[in-house]
């Protein structure tokens, strides 16, 4: 099972532990982490802008600096490119250790269909666990509506996989003086069970982007058992198929 | 990769093939597709990927199209890695499709050919649906319509075999954007699309509106059912359209058939003039009988 969490936020943190520390906790634990930056009006300023950049990349993922408007388009093709990304990232190891070639673009033409084929099967196979973090602070206030909808359809494309998804959803900062985050909505794969989301918030002023992150993983550590790179796929098909092409990756065991 | 010049040579490196490029036909998010030449006048198209992964993916799906439907020429010609600037660079090779953008088409010639446009591209896709692949990205710029309403389909790479997820699609054609169903690959997909191609090509300024002004909990289809009833070009498909929108074609046999119905009967030459008017024929019946009695009257007196 693949695992990633999603940040949308609109600028830097200002309470407690750093981001980038949180997300590369999260990436340790087997967990990938991409943040969409959301700017409508003016500048995300140079320090929110560089720390959005830092945190996804100690988290393994990536980052983009987007307009509302461009967030349900930004949230599908990171998510997308994460699950691809990782897979094309483990192929290529095994690519190195068996064939001695860098990348899949090196292999010859013919060879190359098919490990793709592979590839593409394991990314519409592969089992996706996406939790989305979103930054309710001020600011963000006047965004919370293309966030509802960036979630609803990324929900959407997610049922049409054909491996299993499912998608959480937490808000930062939580009402109490301890809850950093607040979850919206449990593990689920059904869109219409998303419902109105962030009706009720309450905004506060402050950001606490890294302790929202590290609670985050606890529960994601605490409902998707035991989190580990190199967990199986789902058996039988695949598992077969990858081996017959002579390519396995850290997936398939 | 920058726009590169006319006449910028490529050979493969695996099959050595040599081809000149003409022009930038068009640019995608994966790559750039280029209209080249090769040794004698034929034409190409070949497509230049920014990424071996995702080009593969495409030359995967053209080749399980060209092995589902072996009775039409290939659409994969030639797939290669060329050094440009001391970069390798994935591509392959397709016919050249000519012909101009639906929407364009329909602008220049009117929009009386869409019955012979839409009959076209729903053959297409029913022959497609029945070797069990959707189409996925329709849109204006990938159907090209040539003389006399000669329909070709662009960009095969995007497509997905029914049953898997839609790999490549565009918002406002999307039926999950609308909120009208699962972005899942099956022929009702493409008919939806279809039906927003419609609604693009003859009511653009309209659509844009709506997706500019409607709130993303409000998309509907019927929104899109709305634009369609008062738009008085679409009046002959007002029934076609509002099926393709809700999902009710099972079938895009079924739907090829009924747009072929609706059409003919749009073209079947109105006659009320000929028909004689109900007042008109009392009047007659009036005058008849009236002079009739004032005859027999004459007579009789």
């Amino acid at each position: 099972m693949m695992k990633q969490i999603l940040l949308i936020t609109d600028g830097g943190s200002n309470v407690g532990e750093s981001p980038i520390v949180a997300a590369a906790q999260a990436y340790a634990e087997g967990i990938t982490v991409n943040v969409a930056g959301v700017v409508d009006e003016g500048a995300i300023g140079e320090y929110g802008a560089a720390e959005i950049a830092e945190i996804a990349r100690a988290g393994g993922g990536i980052s983009q600096i987007v307009t509302s408007r461009q967030l349900s388009r930004t949230v599908q093709m990171m998510t997308r490119q994460t699950v691809a990304g990782t897979i094309r990232h483990a192929v290529n190891q095994e690519l190195r250790q068996l064939f001695g070639v860098d990348n899949v673009g090196a292999l010859a033409p013919p060879k190359r269909a098919e490990v793709v084929k592979v590839m593409e099967e394991m990314e519409e196979t592969m089992s996706l666990s996406i939790a989305l973090l979103i930054d309710a602070s001020a600011s963000m206030k006047p965004k919370l509506a293309a966030v509802e909808e960036a979630i609803r359809d990324l929900t959407l494309s997610l049922q049409a996989r054909t491996g299993s998804s499912q998608v959480s959803v937490f808000h930062f900062p939580g009402d109490a003086q301890h809850a950093y985050c607040v979850m919206d909505a449990g593990w689920t794969s059904n869109a219409s069970k998303i419902g109105s989301l962030f009706g009720r918030i309450r905004m506060r002023g402050t950001t606490p982007t890294g302790p929202a992150l590290l609670q985050v993983v606890d529960f994601i550590r605490e409902t998707c058992g035991r989190i580990s790179k190199t967990e199986p796929m789902e058996p039988s098909t695949q598992t077969t198929r990858v081996e017959s092409n002579g390519v396995r990756s850290d997936y398939v065991v | 990769m920058q726009h590169l010049p006319k006449g910028t040579e490529i050979r493969g490196k695996w099959n050595g093939k040599l081809y000149r490029l003409e022009r930038l036909l068009g640019k995608g998010s994966n790559g750039q597709v280029y209209l080249a030449t090769s040794g004698s006048r034929a034409t190409y198209a070949i497509k230049l990927g920014h990424e071996a992964t995702e080009l593969q993916g495409e030359v995967n799906i053209l080749a399980s199209l060209d092995h589902s439907e072996k009775d039409r020429p290939p659409f994969l010609l030639d797939v290669d890695d060329v050094i440009l600037q001391g970069v390798k660079v994935p591509f392959y090779v397709m016919k050249f499709v000519p012909g101009i953008p639906v929407k364009d088409y329909l602008q220049q010639q009117g929009s009386h050919w869409i019955g012979v446009v839409g009959y076209r591209l729903l053959e297409r896709l029913t022959q497609l649906h029945e070797v069990g692949w959707v189409f996925g990205d329709i849109k204006s710029d990938n159907v090209l319509v040539n003389e006399y309403g000669r329909v070709e389909l662009v960009d095969y790479g995007g497509a997905s075999a029914i049953g898997r997820s839609v790999r490549q699609f565009t918002e406002i054609y999307d039926r999950g954007y609308w909120s009208a169903g699962s972005r899942m690959a099956d022929p009702a997909y493409d008919l939806f699309a279809v039906a927003m191609l419609w609604l693009h090509a003859l009511d653009s300024k309209r659509l844009i509106q709506l997706t500019k002004t409607m709130l993303p909990q409000n998309r509907h289809p019927r929104e899109l059912i709305k634009l369609v009833r008062s738009n008085s070009r679409l009046q002959p498909v007002e029934n076609w359209m509002e099926k393709a929108l809700t999902g009710q074609f099972e079938h895009s046999r079924e739907a090829s058939q009924q747009w072929r119905e609706a059409v003919r009967l749009s073209q079947k030459v109105k006659v009320p003039d000929d028909r004689v008017k109900g007042w008109m024929a009392g009047l007659l019946g009036g005058a008849i009988i009236l002079s009739t009695s004032a005859v027999i009257i004459w007579l009789l007196q």
